[in-house]
């Protein structure tokens, strides 16, 4: 599956060649094309990249990355780079080229941002690598593992393929850990509730494999006495993984599973579990994607569960999370997302110690799963060379415990903790606040 | 790309070290990838009965089973198949059943 490039790029035709061009260009705003050539080449980007941190070469530092997609821009699109293309460092769109872009676009960028807001002039560097990557959609270049978690939800509903009966076994099983966990047998975990306040939505991969962060969002929601349900069928996941093939009528279909379940279960607020490139989605890019507002608020759970200790709907014995916590920024959910306070009060609040990493918030560094990373098994390697940088900013916090409010990163984190033997433990807020709650019954069984 | 030398022979991995071929699994081989990708020198009754589902499941219907199938038909608890296969479900258990790596974050 991963050594497909070659044939491929040997069966490109001219025409594909500009149907990328096309593509590439009918996706670029004037600013954007402006962009395409403002590089001063400062060369500040490159120690703000985590690939160029853990591996300082010419390939791996942004601007050479834009660099080979500006070069096929200024061959085609500009008249120097036309009439003197070596004048200028024009290249032609051809089979070396797209290897190219498909090394520095999907091979090399995580679409983290971080390059683009240490830039001094703020190109906005992941706004043109998806320009890149949509071009390479369009010439079938996109890595087919990545394509493949697109193809299961457009089809599946879900990006696991998880049917319908083994999505409900599955909730149900955990209604009932639940129930045993809280020893209330009223404890539920609704499933199509008509007219509940929030309609909430997971990652598959925790239906899947690791369903307990799942029981601990809903043992959140069941001591704050919210009204809320999951949906059986259709709705139910967060992800979009066009968000990464950045093929935008893809990510638009998908998205239109969320508010078509609001439309359906007719709920007020849309809930995004704690996930990333789900938040970015859902949140931003969705009403982009649809070309219209959702009528309906979306937030993430982070949101939710901040809010509710607040207003007091939740206490919690910061005693009973006694390790060291450390929290890990993901990108789609800070830089890109905007959420940056709230997971901070939560923790602060439902752990005995609290440690920050440096640097972080807007400026964390990618813990290298990000952008489609942790699909594309051919980069494999530099996705854990990448994370070196994170695996170093977590030894030197000298946390036991990582929070992390991303299922995707919490499966790469997971991998550096194997890789650079990190010896911690990952978890999402919601098992740390679930792990804090003072609730009816622990309050029993406390001395 | 990886490779694992078995019985004198070279079988190709993807570069996280899931069978290219998921055909050529069998249970020698299985236990030969938990000790090279999951440092795992022996295999319990458990890891095998966990294995042995995962595998008949992959055959009979082309994927990975939900953690929930694993569970119950191993009447194992979810905490054990986690401490059996410390990269987890997928990237342990799935991976030396032989199968291709799943979609999704994982």
């Amino acid at each position: 599956m991963s050594t497909d490039l070659e044939p491929k790029l040997e069966a490109l035709t001219p025409q594909d060649f500009a149907r990328g061009l096309e593509v590439f260009h009918q996706s670029l705003r004037d600013a954007e094309v402006s962009y395409l050539s403002a590089c001063v080449r400062c060369g500040l980007c490159a120690d703000s990249c985590h690939y160029h941190r853990a591996e300082p070469a010419l390939e791996n530092m942004p601007a050479r990355k834009l660099d080979q997609i500006a070069a096929v821009f200024r061959g085609h699109f500009t008249t120097m780079g036309r009439l003197a293309p070596g004048l200028v460092g024009a290249k032609r769109f051809d089979k070396d080229m797209a290897r190219a872009w498909v090394d520095a676009a999907f091979g090399r960028c995580s679409l983290c941002g971080r390059c683009s807001i240490n830039c001094t002039i703020g190109i906005p560097l992941p706004t043109l690598f998806r320009a890149a990557r949509k071009a390479l959609g369009a010439m079938r270049l996109v890595p087919e593992d990545l394509q493949a978690s697109v193809a299961n939800s457009l089809v599946h509903g879900n990006n696991m393929a998880i049917e319908r009966d083994e999505w409900v076994e599955t909730v149900q099983w955990m209604e009932e850990e639940l129930q045993a966990e809280t020893g209330d047998p009223e404890a539920r975990i609704p499933l199509d509730k008509q007219g509940a306040r929030c309609l909430f939505t997971v990652n598959p991969r925790e239906a899947k494999f690791f369903p307990l962060s799942l029981q601990a969002s809903a043992k959140v929601f069941w001591a704050a006495g919210e009204d809320w349900t999951l949906a059986s069928d259709g709705g139910w996941d967060l992800t979009n993984y066009a968000l990464f093939t950045c093929e935008d009528d893809q990510a638009a279909a998908i998205v239109t599973h969320l508010s078509d379940a609001m439309t359906r279960l007719g709920c007020e607020v849309l809930v995004i579990g704690e996930c990333g490139h789900g938040y970015q989605s859902a949140r931003w890019m969705g009403p982009e994607w649809l070309k219209k507002a959702f009528p309906f608020p979306v937030v993430s759970i982070l949101e939710l569960m901040d809010q509710y200790l607040a207003e007091g709907r939740l206490q919690v014995d910061p005693s009973r999370n006694p390790l060291p916590v450390t929290l890990h920024d993901p990108c789609n959910l800070v830089r890109h997302g905007g959420i940056l306070e709230p997971q901070r009060r939560v923790l602060r609040k439902a752990v005995a110690h609290f440690v920050e990493m440096a640097p972080h918030g807007v400026e964390n560094y990618c813990c290298g799963g990000g952008g489609g990373q942790l699909a594309m098994s051919q980069y494999r390697d530099r996705r854990l060379k990448a994370g070196g940088v994170k695996a170093r900013q977590i030894q030197a916090t000298g946390a036991k415990v990582v929070a992390a409010p991303c299922h995707n990163c919490i499966d790469q984190l997971g991998e550096l903790n194997k890789e650079y033997q990190l010896k911690v433990q990952v978890k999402t807020v919601a098992e740390l606040v679930a792990a804090a709650l003072i609730t009816p019954h622990s309050a029993e069984v406390l001395p | 790309m990886n490779s694992l030398m078995f019985h004198g022979q070279t079988v190709a991995l993807n570069e996280e070290g899931f069978l290219l071929d998921p055909s050529l699994w069998n249970e020698e081989l299985a236990a030969a990838l938990a000790k090279a990708e999951e440092g795992l020198d022996t295999l319990s009754d458990e890891h095998w009965a966990v294995l042995r589902f995962i595998r008949s499941h992959f055959e009979e219907k082309q994927g990975a089973p939900m953690v929930r199938a694993v569970c119950k038909n191993t009447g194992l608890r979810l905490q054990q198949i986690y401490d059996l296969f410390p990269s987890g479900p997928a990237k342990g258990a799935c991976k030396l059943a032989g199968l291709p790596k799943p979609d999704g974050c994982v």
